[in-house]
């Protein structure tokens, strides 16, 4: 019924725009249990992602993410530019971006969504509500949903 | 009846007859028709003539006009008259007659003169109504009466003319000997004037102003006296009631608490009062005739007189609810800050202000003080708000590192190292949860009350069901039993209620007793605008020693082996009552169960 995608053969790229070590660790870690193949790249703030978005510097041959989950309070540029950025480029704008972040504040997450993102979600506090999280984005944007193909390169 | 004659005259005949008899009427015949008038100087000279020409008698004609037949005793007349003597006796009897003719004359015109003057005199005096005008004989007794006298006194002219003026007297003043004591002053100094009270003629007693005057006749001898005399009582009544407003303006002036000053039109300060001389430092003989800008300062004192002295209306508006804030100057020079109340004075001299000062340093210090300090006090809660929140949000990230690593630790490495580890690492993970749940309701609590959403009226009955729906867990697992009163309908915050209800109910559900828990909501009208709640449940109840110390953030009274909690709800609760208007306290004995009541004001509905 479904056509999955992040077969061996077509792993997903998943781009993690996030600060923190601890939670990439943690991001990582939920997804070792994951249904797909995963190939998890990580930006550490938002000047990289944005390098890496558009393949500059040592992102030269990065693939084009199926998915990217973005911080919001980032370094050097923070999420709210990379979302608003990636928005408005015609050829990243179809690229799912799933807001991943401590703030729960309204103002974030109305910011957020009319710039928007596709979805937004607050860390959970504790571990295992975060590896919920993260198995349920899995769950969700990589297998139920069917993500758009035609860009990849 | 006219007499004529005819005379043969020269110049001065002719002079003495034109000016003084007749008409001279000239004819070709040399003599002159003289034409005698009806004057008594004409009829004297006729009787003279008459008397002199006796028995040559001049024609007496009546008043035709001279005729053939009168003619002819003229000239018989003028025969007889030929001889020199004859001329001469005409002559002076004429002169005679002209002379006698003359004095009388004189005398007639002046006593013409004096009537005439008398009449207008009488009349005048006679139509005065303002004044009593009346004369007296030398004993006192009314001999002329006046239109003002009349009315005056109440006496006709007929009723009083002969009576003693001594009836005008007070029956004191009688016994006294005033009206004699009067006289006595008038005659010996020729005028006596007295202010005194009258009697009117139905014995009603007026206030008299009477100037009485001696007449003395050229040789000295006391004719009489004249009296003038004029009611005063009403300008006396005036004259009273401005010596009372007067006094008691000035007392007034004296007792007011603040500093006044009346200035005049000019800016000139008039008169002030104690608190003015304390307050400026100066003697009152120092300001008074001082410009009012030397203790108010420039630009001020043009404004007081420019709006004090528009218009008494204008100005009674300005002062209505007009303070105006600024500063004195002290006699040394010091300022201080004043408040000035301006009103209108109308007086004598055109339009006075009252301006009532009032020294404000103390107030305006205290206003100032109190701004500072609820500046300082709105700082510092902000900072602690904000703090509050920073702190808990930012805390939470490296916790949240701190409790997931832990717990991972856990979950991967539970009974693959030895005990201790376990035991190490469990520690860990409890104090990190505990942690953490600390800092999320710090978190709550900083929040609490601050959404500064707007009132709207709600049904606390849906903010009950709604905590409820959040309490579906703990009230399943007790198997409590939640009961509740008809609500009412309030303007507050849903959320916030339902937060209180959550809170309320959710600790009588935890501090059970061994009882099956129940609960009971209830809502009353309080005497006043404000409803009462009550969430009453069949707990362990309080110690009323505790009662106050409850409502304290992350105070508890119990240890986390009995009941789990961090000791948030209740200071939640009071902070978020408190917010939104109310008070809330507790009611309760140990065992017996526990009523926890908040108020929340009734509003308008917005």
């Amino acid at each position: 019924m479904m056509e999955l995608i992040g077969t061996d053969a077509t792993p997903i790229e998943v781009l993690l725009v996030e600060d923190s070590p601890g939670d990439v660790r943690l991001t990582r870690e939920a997804f070792k249990d994951a249904k797909v193949h995963i190939n998890l790249h990580v930006a550490q703030d938002g000047a990289e992602a944005m390098d890496f978005l558009g393949r500059v510097g040592k992102h030269v041959n990065a693939p084009r993410p199926d998915l990217i989950l973005l911080d919001l309070n980032l370094p050097k540029k923070d999420g709210r530019e990379v979302l608003e950025e990636i928005k408005e480029s015609p050829t990243l704008k179809s690229i799912p971006v799933v807001i991943l972040t401590t703030s729960a504040s309204e103002t974030d997450i109305l910011r957020s969504y009319r710039l928007h993102a596709n979805c937004y979600i607050t860390k959970p506090v504790d571990l295992n509500g975060f590896l919920n999280v993260v198995r349920s984005i899995d769950n969700f944007w990589l297998s139920v949903v069917k993500l758009p193909r035609e860009a990849r390169s | 009846m006219i007499f004529r004659g005819r005379f043969r005259y020269g110049q001065p005949l002719y002079d003495i007859f034109a000016r003084n008899i007749g008409t001279v009427n000239h004819n070709n015949t040399g003599l002159s028709c003289v034409h005698f008038g009806t004057s008594l100087i004409a009829r004297q000279t006729e009787t003279i003539a008459t008397r002199v020409f006796n028995g040559f008698v001049m024609k007496h004609t009546p008043t035709e006009p001279p005729t053939k037949d009168t003619r002819n005793p003229v000239a018989a007349m003028e025969g007889r008259l030929g001889s020199g003597l004859g001329a001469l006796i005409v002559l002076i009897a004429v002169v005679a007659g002209w002379i006698v003719q003359r004095d009388r004359a004189a005398r007639g015109r002046a006593e013409a003169a004096l009537l005439e003057s008398e009449e207008r005199f009488r009349i005048l005096v006679g139509g005065v109504q303002d004044y009593a005008i009346f004369s007296l004989d030398p004993q006192g007794t009314v001999v002329s009466w006046n239109a003002g006298a009349g009315r005056i006194k109440g006496y006709n002219a007929d009723e009083i003319i002969g009576q003693n003026f001594s009836c005008f007297y007070s029956p004191k003043d009688i016994d006294e000997g005033k009206p004699e004591a009067d006289l006595q002053i008038a005659a010996a100094s020729g005028r006596s004037e007295t202010e005194n009270w009258r009697v009117r003629k139905d014995g009603s007693r007026f206030r008299a102003n009477v100037v009485i005057t001696a007449a003395h006749n050229s040789s000295g001898r006391l004719l009489g006296f004249s009296e003038i005399s004029r009611d005063i009582t009403e300008r006396k009544e005036a004259e009273k009631n401005v010596g009372q407003m007067e006094s008691r303006y000035r007392g007034l002036l004296e007792a007011a608490p603040d500093a006044m000053v009346v200035v005049n039109h000019t800016g000139e300060i008039v008169l002030l009062n104690l608190q003015a001389e304390k307050q400026f430092g100066y003697r009152r003989d120092e300001l008074v005739g001082q410009k009012v800008k030397s203790i108010i300062p420039e630009g001020f004192a043009e404004r007081l007189v420019a709006d004090g002295t528009r218009s008494a209306a204008e100005a009674l508006v300005q002062q209505i609810g007009m303070g105006i804030e600024l500063y004195g100057r002290r006699k040394n020079g010091s300022e201080f800050p004043i408040e000035i109340m301006l009103s209108p004075l109308e007086s004598p001299d055109g339009i006075l202000v009252t301006a009532a000062i009032r020294d404000i340093s103390v107030r305006k210090n205290s206003e100032q003080h109190l701004v500072n300090t609820v500046g300082e006090l709105k700082r510092s809660n902000d900072e602690l708000q904000q703090f509050a929140y920073v702190a808990s949000h930012d805390l939470q990230e490296p916790l949240r590192m701190v409790a997931s690593y832990t717990q991972l630790l856990a979950q991967r490495y539970k009974g693959r190292l030895d005990s201790d580890a376990d035991e190490f690492i469990a520690y860990a993970v409890d104090g990190a949860n505990r942690m953490q749940r600390l800092i999320q309701d710090l978190l709550a609590y900083s929040r609490a009350g601050t959404n500064g959403k707007a009132l709207h009226e709600i049904s606390s009955e849906n903010a009950l069901k709604e905590a409820l729906t959040s309490l579906r867990a703990p009230i399943k697992e007790s198997g409590a039993v939640v009961t509740h009163d008809s609500l009412p309908a309030i303007t507050t915050d849903e959320t916030q209620l339902a937060q209180v209800f959550q809170n309320l109910v959710g600790n009588a559900i935890k501090y059970r007793s061994i009882e099956i828990p129940h609960v009971h909501v209830s809502a009353m009208k309080n005497g006043g605008n404000e409803w009462i709640f009550s969430v009453r449940d069949n707990g362990i109840g309080i110690d009323p020693q505790y009662f106050e110390r409850i409502f304290i953030l992350f105070q508890r009274l119990h240890g986390q082996e009995d009941f789990k909690g961090t000791g948030i709800g209740l200071a939640i609760c009071k902070k978020i009552v408190e917010h939104l208007g109310g008070r809330i306290w507790v009611e309760s004995q140990p065992e017996k169960g526990s009523s926890f009541c908040f108020t929340l004001p009734e509003r308008d509905g917005q």
